[in-house]
C-alpha cells in the first residue's frame, strides 16, 4: 500500500505534465486554424487623392497599415513597409487623424509603399477596426481581418505572426 | 537609462542567486559551516535588494510616463492619474509577473531571516527559496521582459490602460492575490527543507504557522476582491462564475483551508503530520499551476493574459521541476514520516482529517472540471464547457458532509473519542433549527431546488452549532475559541448567502423608450424611464439613462450608464446598484433598438452583500487566531 502510494505522488504529477506540455505544443497550431476572422466594418472614405475608396478594393491578400505623419515609429517601419511593396505585397494605407496636405508631402518626401490610403481625419474607422493608436497593421484575407500587430512592423512579426496565416490561407484555397 | 539600470539590477539578482546555489550545491566546507551561511545570506540579501531597487525604479519609471519602454507604453498614459499609473503596472502579464516576483521575494526576505541563525533548516530553505526566485526571475528576463525599449523612437502616447481596470478593486486584487499565492512559498521551502534534512524530531509546525495564516488571509481577500470587482466594475451581476481561472484560485485556497486545519491538528497533538506536509507541498503547487494556466493562454478566459506557447513551455516545466522535487522527496520519507500517535476516532482530529479528504475531493473535482474540456478536446476535437450545473452538483454534497463534521467537531475534544449521548446532544439543537429554518424559507419562497436547499441547511448547521457554542460560552463559561468560532460562522454565512441568493434572486429583461413606465411584478410596481442622456467625459462618451423605480414601496432613482473609451474604442457598461439589507436593485443598459427603445436588464440579487460579509468574517476569525498566538 505504502509502495504504490509512493509511486502515485510521483507518477500523477508526471502524467499531469506530460499532458500540458502536449497540449500546449499542439495548441498553437489550434489557435490559429480557430481563429475567427472578424468582417471588415463597413464605412465611407475617400482616399488621399480625393477618390472614395470601393470596398472591393479590399479583396485578396491585404495589409492595412495605420499611419500620420506625425507618427514617429511609422517612420522606423517605413523603410520594411517600402521593402514589402516592392515584394510585391499589397499595403493599403489608413491615414489617421491626420491632414491631407501634410500626409502627402510625408508621402512625396519619404516615398509611397501603399497602393492608396484611406484619409480618416477623425478616427472613424479607425474606431470601428479597434485602433489603440498608430501605427498599426491588420492582414485581411478577402475583406476579412485575420490578423492585428500593434506597433512597430519588422521582419520578425512578419515572419511569425502574418507569414503563417497568409500561408494557412492559402493552403485552404 | 534609468529602464536600463533598472534591468541591470535584476540581472545581478541573478548572478548573485545563482552563485548562492553553486556555492552551496559545489563547495562544501563543512569545517566553516556557519561562515558559509553568513556569505549565502548576504548574497541573498543583496539579491533581494537589488530586485527590491529595480521594481522601485520600475514604478518611478512608470510614474515619469517612460513611452520608450515598451510595456509602459502598451498599458499606461499620460493623462491617467498618478495611482492608476503605477497600478497600470500590473494590468497585463509582463508587469503583474515582476509584482509577482516582487512578492515572491518579499516573503522569502522575510522569512529567511526571521528564523534563528542557528536553525537546522536555514540552510536548506534558503537554497530551496534561492532556486524558485532565480527560476522565476529568468522566466521573467527571458521570456517577458518587462524592461524592453521601443527603439530607436519610444511612442509620444501611451496606448492607456484597459478602462475596465481602472478601479480601485482591481488596484488591489491581484496584488492580494499574488502576496497569498506566493506566502506559500514559505510552507513549501521549509517543508521541502524538512524533508530534505530528514531528522523527523524538529518541531517545525510552529516556524510556518503565522506565515501561512496570514498567506491565507491575503488569498481569501484577494479572491473576495476579485468577485467584489466583478460584480461591481465589470457589471457581470453575479459574484462567483465558475470560470477556470476563479478555479486555479480556488483550488490554493482550498488546500491552504486544508493545511491550516491540518497545522493546527498537528501541532496540537501530534497527528496527521504527513497530511499536513502533503498539503504545504501541494498550495504552493496549485498556485504555480494556477499562474500556468493564466499565463499560457491554454484556456480562454476573462483573465488570461496574451497567449505564448514559449512562456507555457518554461512554466509548465520549471513549476513541474519544483513540484516533482519536492514531491519526491516526500515520497522517499514517506516510509519514516509516522505520526506518533493514531488519529482516535471521535476525536476533534478525526473529523478534521475528514475534513481534509473532503477538501482534496473538492479540490480533484474543480481540477477535473478544469482540464476536462482540455482533455476532450485533446482526444477527439471536440469543444465542450463545464460550468455552473457541474460544481453545484458536486459541492452540495460535500458542503452538507463537511457542515456535519464542523457540527460535531465542535464539541469534540482532541485525542478522545467522543460519547454517543454527547454526540447526539450536540447534534440535536443546531439540526432541529434547521430543519424548522428550513421549513419556514421553504414556505415563504415557495421554490424548491434540492441544491440550493442544501446549501443553506449546512450554512444554517454551523451557523446554529457555533451561536449555541457562543451561548454555552456566555452562560456556562465553556471554552471558546474565539477565532475559530468567527471564521465557522463566516463559513456558514457564506453557504447561507450563497444558497439564499440563488433561491431568491431573479432578473428581468425590460424594453423601454424614454418617458416611458412599466410595472414589473408585485416587488417592483413602477418602472420609469424618465430620460436618456449622451455626452462626453475627459476620456470617454457617457451614455447615461435616468430611472426610477418603486421598489417594495421605496422610490429609488438609479442612472446607469454606457462608456466608450476614446483610445481603445473599448465600451463599458456601469451597473447602477442600490444596496438594502437584505438585496441590492441591479441595473444595466442595454442596447438601443430600432424603434428607439433601450433594453434593461434589472437584477434582484438577495442576500449578496453577505458573501462578502462573510469572506470578512473568516478573514477577521484568523486575524484572532494570529493575535491570540502571539498573546499566548
Amino acid at each position: 500500500m505504502n509502495q504504490s502510494l509512493r509511486i502515485l505522488i510521483i507518477l500523477l504529477p508526471i502524467f499531469i505534465l506530460v499532458f500540458f506540455t502536449k497540449i500546449l505544443l499542439v495548441d498553437e497550431d489550434l489557435k490559429l486554424s480557430s481563429f475567427e476572422a472578424k468582417n471588415f466594418p463597413a464605412f465611407e472614405l475617400d482616399d488621399l487623392n480625393g477618390r472614395s475608396v470601393q470596398s472591393e478594393s479590399l479583396n485578396g491578400i491585404k495589409l492595412l497599415n495605420v499611419w500620420a505623419s506625425w507618427c514617429i515609429t511609422c517612420l522606423v517601419e517605413h523603410p520594411f513597409l517600402t521593402k514589402l511593396s516592392k515584394n510585391n505585397v499589397e499595403i493599403i494605407g489608413l491615414n489617421y487623424k491626420d491632414s491631407k496636405s501634410k500626409a502627402n508631402s510625408w508621402l512625396e518626401k519619404h516615398g509611397n509603399p501603399y497602393l492608396f490610403s484611406i484619409y480618416d481625419p477623425r478616427g472613424d474607422l479607425a474606431f470601428d477596426l479597434g485602433v489603440t493608436g498608430a501605427p498599426e497593421t491588420y492582414l485581411l484575407i478577402d475583406s476579412k481581418v485575420v490578423g492585428h500587430i500593434q506597433g512597430e512592423m519588422n521582419q520578425q512579426k512578419w515572419e511569425t505572426i502574418f507569414m503563417p496565416l497568409i500561408q494557412q490561407a492559402t493552403q485552404k484555397k | 537609462m534609468i529602464g536600463e539600470i533598472s534591468h541591470l539590477l535584476s540581472l545581478s539578482a541573478v548572478l548573485l542567486l545563482s552563485l548562492v546555489l553553486i556555492f552551496n550545491l559545489f563547495f562544501s566546507f563543512n569545517q566553516s559551516h556557519s561562515n558559509q551561511l553568513i556569505l549565502s545570506m548576504r548574497l541573498f540579501n543583496q539579491a533581494c535588494w537589488l530586485v527590491f531597487i529595480s521594481f522601485g525604479i520600475y514604478i518611478y519609471l512608470a510614474i515619469s510616463d517612460d513611452f520608450s519602454i515598451a510595456y509602459i507604453a502598451n498599458h499606461s498614459n499620460s493623462q491617467l492619474p498618478i495611482f492608476y499609473k503605477v497600478t497600470s503596472i500590473w494590468s497585463a502579464h509582463e508587469g503583474s509577473m515582476f509584482l509577482w516576483i516582487v512578492f515572491l521575494i518579499a516573503w522569502s526576505f522575510l522569512f529567511i531571516n526571521a528564523l534563528d541563525k542557528n536553525h537546522p533548516l536555514k540552510k536548506p530553505t534558503l537554497l530551496m527559496l534561492s532556486l524558485i526566485i532565480l527560476g522565476f526571475l529568468l522566466f521573467l528576463l527571458i521570456t517577458s521582459n518587462p524592461f524592453e525599449r521601443i527603439l530607436p523612437f519610444g511612442a509620444i502616447e501611451g496606448a492607456d490602460i484597459n478602462p475596465v481596470l481602472q478601479d480601485p478593486a482591481l488596484a488591489i486584487h491581484p496584488p492580494m492575490l499574488y502576496l497569498g499565492y506566493v506566502g506559500f512559498v514559505i510552507s513549501f521551502s521549509f517543508i521541502t527543507a524538512y524533508l530534505f534534512h530528514g531528522d523527523f524530531k524538529l518541531d517545525w509546525e510552529q516556524d510556518i504557522k503565522n506565515w501561512s495564516l496570514v498567506a491565507w488571509i491575503f488569498l481569501t481577500i484577494g479572491i473576495a476582491l476579485g468577485s467584489w470587482w466583478a460584480y461591481y466594475e465589470l457589471g457581470w451581476g453575479g459574484y462567483w462564475f465558475w470560470d477556470p481561472v476563479e478555479n486555479v484560485a480556488l483550488m490554493p485556497w482550498l488546500a491552504a483551508t486544508a493545511f491550516m486545519h491540518s497545522l493546527f491538528a498537528s501541532s496540537k497533538s501530534d497527528v496527521l503530520k504527513t497530511w499536513t506536509m502533503f498539503l504545504g507541498i501541494l498550495i504552493f503547487a496549485l498556485s504555480l499551476f494556477g499562474a500556468f494556466i493564466v499565463r499560457s493562454g491554454i484556456i480562454d478566459s476573462v483573465h488570461s493574459f496574451a497567449n505564448d506557447p514559449e512562456r507555457g513551455l518554461y512554466l509548465l516545466s520549471f513549476s513541474g521541476s519544483i513540484t516533482l522535487l519536492a514531491l519526491s522527496v516526500f515520497a522517499y520519507r514517506l516510509p519514516s514520516l509516522k505520526s506518533s500517535k493514531l488519529v482516535v476516532s471521535g476525536s476533534k482530529e478525526s473529523f478534521l482529517s475528514m475534513n481534509n479528504i473532503l477538501m482534496i475531493t473538492s479540490i480533484f473535482s474543480i481540477f477535473l472540471g478544469v482540464t476536462y474540456p482540455l482533455i476532450i478536446e485533446s482526444i477527439n476535437g471536440d469543444k465542450v464547457s463545464i460550468g455552473p450545473p457541474y460544481y453545484n452538483t458536486i459541492f452540495a454534497p460535500l458542503i452538507l458532509i463537511a457542515a456535519v463534521f464542523i457540527m460535531i467537531s465542535v464539541d469534540a475534544l482532541w485525542q478522545r473519542s467522543m460519547s454517543l449521548r454527547s454526540l447526539f446532544i450536540t447534534m440535536a439543537i443546531p439540526t432541529f433549527l434547521s430543519f424548522v429554518s428550513i421549513y419556514l424559507i421553504w414556505a415563504f419562497a415557495s421554490v424548491f431546488s434540492l441544491l440550493a436547499y442544501i446549501g443553506i441547511f449546512s450554512g444554517l448547521l454551523i451557523i446554529f452549532s457555533y451561536i449555541n457554542r457562543i451561548i454555552n460560552n456566555f452562560f456556562n463559561k465553556k471554552y471558546i475559541n474565539k477565532g475559530s468560532a468567527v471564521a465557522h460562522l463566516g463559513l456558514g454565512l457564506l453557504f447561507f448567502a450563497v444558497s439564499m441568493n440563488s433561491i431568491f434572486s431573479y432578473e428581468k429583461n425590460l424594453n423601454l423608450a424614454p418617458g416611458q413606465s412599466i410595472s414589473v411584478n408585485e416587488s417592483v410596481q413602477e418602472f420609469y424611464f424618465k430620460d436618456i442622456r449622451v455626452f462626453s467625459a475627459s476620456n470617454h462618451d457617457v451614455i447615461s439613462a435616468e430611472v426610477s423605480l418603486l421598489h417594495d414601496g421605496k422610490e429609488i432613482s438609479l442612472n446607469p450608464q454606457k462608456r466608450k473609451y476614446a483610445t481603445r474604442g473599448q465600451i463599458t457598461s456601469e451597473s447602477a446598484i442600490h444596496a438594502s439589507f437584505l438585496k441590492d436593485t441591479y441595473l444595466t443598459i442595454g442596447d438601443q433598438l430600432e424603434n428607439s427603445s433601450w433594453t434593461f436588464s434589472l437584477k434582484i440579487n438577495y442576500f449578496i452583500k453577505w458573501i462578502w460579509f462573510s469572506a470578512a468574517l473568516m478573514v477577521l476569525g484568523i486575524f484572532l487566531t494570529i493575535f491570540k498566538k502571539k498573546a499566548s
